[in-house]
């Protein structure tokens, strides 16, 4: 398995978002986790990740706990072996697209010209030749969406989190970001966890489980 | 990670770039403030370094015998012309081993002297009877600058010969030229020179005063777009950036603005250091040089401050946990409590307890005890802001009748912190004035009303005061010549002679002397005889003032038993001339006097006994004027820097609101309460304060009642109101601009 999360438990203050969650994600599949919005479903993704340190449980990925490192190795994994994709693009407003795309990388620790230089294959790859030089306000939000999606697949994650990425586009724009998202991921082998309480967007998944009231209650497969 | 962080900081964008210069500004006026404090604490000493060789004779390394150095007969005299003190040694060598004073080359033989070049045209341009022929002799030459505290210093090195110098009973055989500093010297009579200490106590305030707004500009310039940065932050942890590669940024950031805002305070500080130096704080104006820097002033602010705002940003964000979902605070925040009035209190109990044991005997204990009371008080008012701004707020919002009311009470109810921030600087400053002009204006009172003719133009000779006032000599009678000579003079409507009365001390209390009531009458300044009298005992001090508050003018004298011939008798104790006021009669007076009875202390008006005190004040009210003129601006610039920035904050909420149906004239009600209440609550108490601390101190120090300021307080106090009013409302039209509905967009 690639990430698992057993039983685990977290708290906003006073409110309870996750009662005891279990989830196994597979290496390679995209994992569409549904549910009623405040049922925990974000909670959960932002647990894997490693943002959120959940109050109990265990939290594991490729073996490894996760839950019990430190903030500054969970940064680290989240920088060379994650990616995100949110609903707003949670692009950098000071940087140009394509020092966005780049930034994981120089915080990395690679150098200037060789991060733009791979932030510049992907703005081809996913058909954003010319905006390179844009601030996020100066893109649709279709095309920051995609610039987030660039970002997020950079530094060759094993495994893309994406919350809600289709929540602030219309449907002809979030289709193709859901298109280049799945194709971009299954191309590198990526696993996929896709926060989503769109059937049209979790249709994209080879698998759903589904958050009510802080818990996984059902697991559905896919057919492809 | 520098480069990058280099790039944001430069390169982020107009609100970065607005952000970047906001503070580039603050901290260039904050550096060229703190240079010119640090500046002018070394002119003080520079200054009273140069004073140190007028204190010759006075001090024990002066007058110590040495081997084959010729003594010089040496005395120097406070003299006066028209207020202003001229420094006057007389000199005779008695071989040719004696030693040269500074900036001159040789010694003045006699019948020569040398002045300094203020001196030279003051000589030029005024009649010889009224000044000049004090001096017999011809100048040889000019004293140089390094031997002039001041470029206006009036000074004069008069050669004499052995014989004619020594026969005066208090010059002095010196060895050497003396380099002990006035404020350092215990023996030295102060009649020429400044208290170094005790400027360096009131340069000590002011830098407190003026820092403290710019230190607030500079915290309100920070904060500008925080939320955008926080944002930013938040994304780079998003995709990985460490917490400590976040504090890094920020640090650069800091750095980055501090460093520039250097580069521009050094020019900013020698571009405002010729017209500082004409500011005669310490009674007289610095030359532009004296306002040097050291090399370790200059590290200092160059690298030390850089290092402090790096610092302060890592702290900064050490208390906000920048989290990759957002901001969270690492403490929920609390609305401020009682607890924030403490630091205020205790700094006006501190200023109330001097009142009560009386304030540290030495400078430095006053200087540390001064400067930390009125800290403690401006820290004070910082800490209770909040507080202040919070329990206003809440009244405001439960007795709103209108939603602009409401809305405006209770986002200053839930963040009065935010609220104060906008306003603090003013506060501050209208502390500053208040304390500043209450003091001012008090000791002002307290010098008196300006003197009218007959005391100004009232000369008075003591023959018998020295520095500590007892007997040292009285002369037998005053020659009838000197009488007709007076009395010649064009504006001299009488002379008096007041004799020793027999038997009694001068220093003693009580009418000491004697005088002819047909003399009396002649100069009415210092009274008159009870009716029927021909000789009346008189107090020869005029009152502890020595008469500076010209009240003696309706003292009625008591008749003496004595008759006129046995009081011709007597020795003459006091000689006092009446004129018309006129500066010429004054000062052709001032001269005839000074030729017949050289004397260290020269006769002087009964309103200006001490006119360094009255220059010294003129000089701290121009102070007083330069800190309200300069922290006043200071604070205006922080208002509107941070009311923009709780604009820029807010785009988005406001843009929501005006969506929704809200007019824009709403909203601006709101922002224009939102400053109003907060400043009208805090200024009234920052007035209050300012005087409570005014009164403490006038107590405690000069024990001195605090009298109430003038109309000029008011209009500075009502200038400022406005001016943060107008400074609010230029920038309500931003309000408009910012909230359309493109603000609502996330991106």
């Amino acid at each position: 398995m690639m990430l698992e999360a057993r039983e685990i438990t977290f708290s906003f203050g006073q409110t309870v978002a996750l009662r005891g969650a279990t989830v196994i994600v597979y290496p390679g599949e995209i994992l569409a986790v549904m549910g009623p919005s405040g049922s925990g479903k974000s909670t959960l993704l932002h647990c894997l990740a490693g943002i959120l340190v959940p109050d109990r449980g265990e939290i594991s990925f490729a073996g490894q706990r996760l839950d019990t490192l430190d903030e500054g190795a969970r940064s680290a994994l989240r920088r060379d072996r994650f990616g995100f994709v949110f609903q707003f693009g949670q692009l950098v407003p000071e940087l140009t697209a394509q020092e966005n795309v780049a930034l994981p990388l120089l915080l990395g620790g690679t150098s200037r010209s060789a991060a733009m230089g791979e932030a510049a294959a992907w703005f081809s790859r996913l058909g954003l030749d010319g905006l390179e030089r844009r601030r996020s306000g100066e893109l649709s939000g279709g095309e920051a969406q995609r610039v987030a999606l660039a970002r997020g697949l950079v530094s060759r994650p094993e495994v893309l989190f994406a919350d809600e990425p289709t929540g602030a586009l219309d449907s002809l724009a979030g289709e193709q970001v859901m298109e280049l998202l799945t194709a971009t991921a299954r191309e590198r082998n990526a696993t996929v966890v896709l926060v989503t309480h769109e059937p049209r967007v979790a249709a994209y998944a080879d698998r759903e489980v589904i958050v009510r009231d802080g818990r996984v209650t059902s697991a559905v497969s896919v057919a492809l | 990670m520098i480069p990058l962080a280099l790039r944001l900081t430069v390169a982020g964008g107009r609100e970065a770039l607005t952000r970047l210069v906001a503070i580039v500004l603050a901290v260039a006026i904050g550096v060229a403030l703190l240079l010119a404090t640090l500046a002018g604490i070394n002119a003080v000493n520079a200054q009273n370094a140069r004073y140190a060789w007028l204190e010759t004779g006075f001090t024990p390394e002066s007058r110590t015998a040495r081997q084959g150095v010729d003594p010089l007969w040496w005395q120097v005299t406070g003299d006066t012309y028209d207020g202003k003190t001229i420094a006057r040694v007389d000199l005779a060598a008695t071989g040719s081993h004696a030693p040269i004073p500074p900036g001159i080359a040789h010694l003045p033989g006699p019948g020569e002297f040398y002045t300094s070049p203020a001196m030279s045209a003051l000589l030029r341009r005024t009649p010889t009877a009224q000044l000049g022929d004090r001096y017999v002799g011809r100048q040889v030459g000019t004293i140089a600058n390094s031997a002039l505290p001041a470029p206006d210093s009036l000074v004069i090195v008069v050669g004499r010969t052995v014989a004619d110098l020594s026969r005066i009973g208090l010059a002095e055989r010196v060895t050497a030229i003396s380099t002990t500093v006035p404020s350092s010297c215990s023996d030295c009579p102060a009649a020429i020179g400044i208290n170094a200490n005790g400027i360096t106590l009131v340069l000590s305030v002011v830098a407190l005063a003026i820092l403290f707004p710019v230190l607030i500009l500079i915290a309100t310039a920070t904060r500008l777009a925080a939320t955008r940065r926080e944002q930013r932050f938040a994304a780079m942890r998003l995709v990985g950036a460490t917490p400590r590669q976040v504090s890094l940024i920020s640090a650069v950031e800091a750095a980055t603005a501090t460093v520039a805002g250097i580069a521009l305070g050094f020019p900013l500080f020698f571009a405002i250091r010729a017209p500082l130096a004409g500011i005669p704080f310490t009674g007289a104006p610095f030359f532009p040089s004296d306002l040097s820097l050291t090399l370790l002033d200059v590290l200092i602010v160059a690298i030390g401050l850089p290092v402090a705002a790096a610092s302060a940003a890592w702290i900064a964000l050490r208390r906000v946990q920048i989290s990759p979902l957002g901001v969270t605070r690492r403490v929920t925040p609390r609305p401020p409590r009682a607890y924030r009035l403490i630091p205020l209190v205790a700094g006006i109990l501190q200023l109330a307890y001097f009142t009560v044991v009386g304030p540290p005997e030495t400078t430095g204990g006053q200087t540390i005890a001064y400067v930390a009371g009125f800290g403690l008080i401006l820290v004070g008012l910082i800490c209770a802001g909040p507080w202040l701004t919070m329990t206003g707020a809440r009244v405001a919002a439960r007795r709103a009748r209108w939603p602009a009311a409401l809305l405006a009470g209770r986002r200053l109810a839930d963040n009065p912190q935010a609220g104060f921030r906008a306003i603090s600087g003013l506060v501050l400053a209208l502390f500053v004035t208040s304390v500043s002009v209450g003091v001012i204006t008090t000791l002002v009172a307290a010098a008196g009303p300006s003197s009218g003719a007959a005391t100004s133009g009232t000369m008075v000779n003591y023959f018998w005061r020295d520095s500590a006032g007892q007997l040292v000599s009285s002369v037998p009678s005053v020659p009838t010549s000197t009488i007709t000579n007076l009395n010649a003079i064009d504006g001299v409507t009488g002379v008096t002679v007041i004799y020793q009365k027999p038997a009694v001390r001068p220093d003693q209390a009580g009418p000491d002397g004697l005088v002819l009531c047909a003399q009396l009458t002649q100069t009415p300044a210092i009274g008159r005889c009870s009716p029927g009298a021909t000789v009346a005992a008189i107090d020869s001090k005029f009152g502890n003032g020595f008469g500076r508050r010209s009240t003696f003018d309706q003292a009625v004298w008591p008749s003496a038993p004595i008759t006129p011939e046995a009081l011709a008798a007597l020795p003459v104790h006091v000689l006092v001339v009446s004129t018309n006021g006129s500066t010429a009669a004054v000062e052709t007076v001032r001269t005839e006097l000074e030729n017949a009875f050289p004397r260290r202390f020269p006769p002087d008006t009964l309103s200006s006994i001490s006119p360094d005190s009255n220059r010294l004040l003129a000089g701290y009210k121009q102070l007083a004027d330069v800190v309200i003129l300069v922290s006043l601006p200071i604070a205006g610039c922080s208002l509107a820097v941070a009311v923009a920035a709780g604009l820029t904050e807010r785009k988005r909420p406001f843009s929501v609101l005006r969506l929704t149906g809200v007019p824009v004239a709403m909203l601006r009600r709101v922002v224009a309460l939102e400053t109003v209440v907060p400043l009208v609550l805090t200024a009234t108490v920052s007035i209050a304060v300012g005087f409570l601390a005014a009164q403490l101190f006038l107590h405690a120090q000069l024990d001195q009642t605090l009298v109430a300021p003038g109309p000029q307080y008011y209009v500075i106090v009502a200038v400022g109101l406005v001016a943060a009013l107008a400074i609010l409302g230029s920038t309500l039209p931003m309000l408009s601009r910012i909230t359309g509905p493109e603000a609502v967009r996330f991106d």
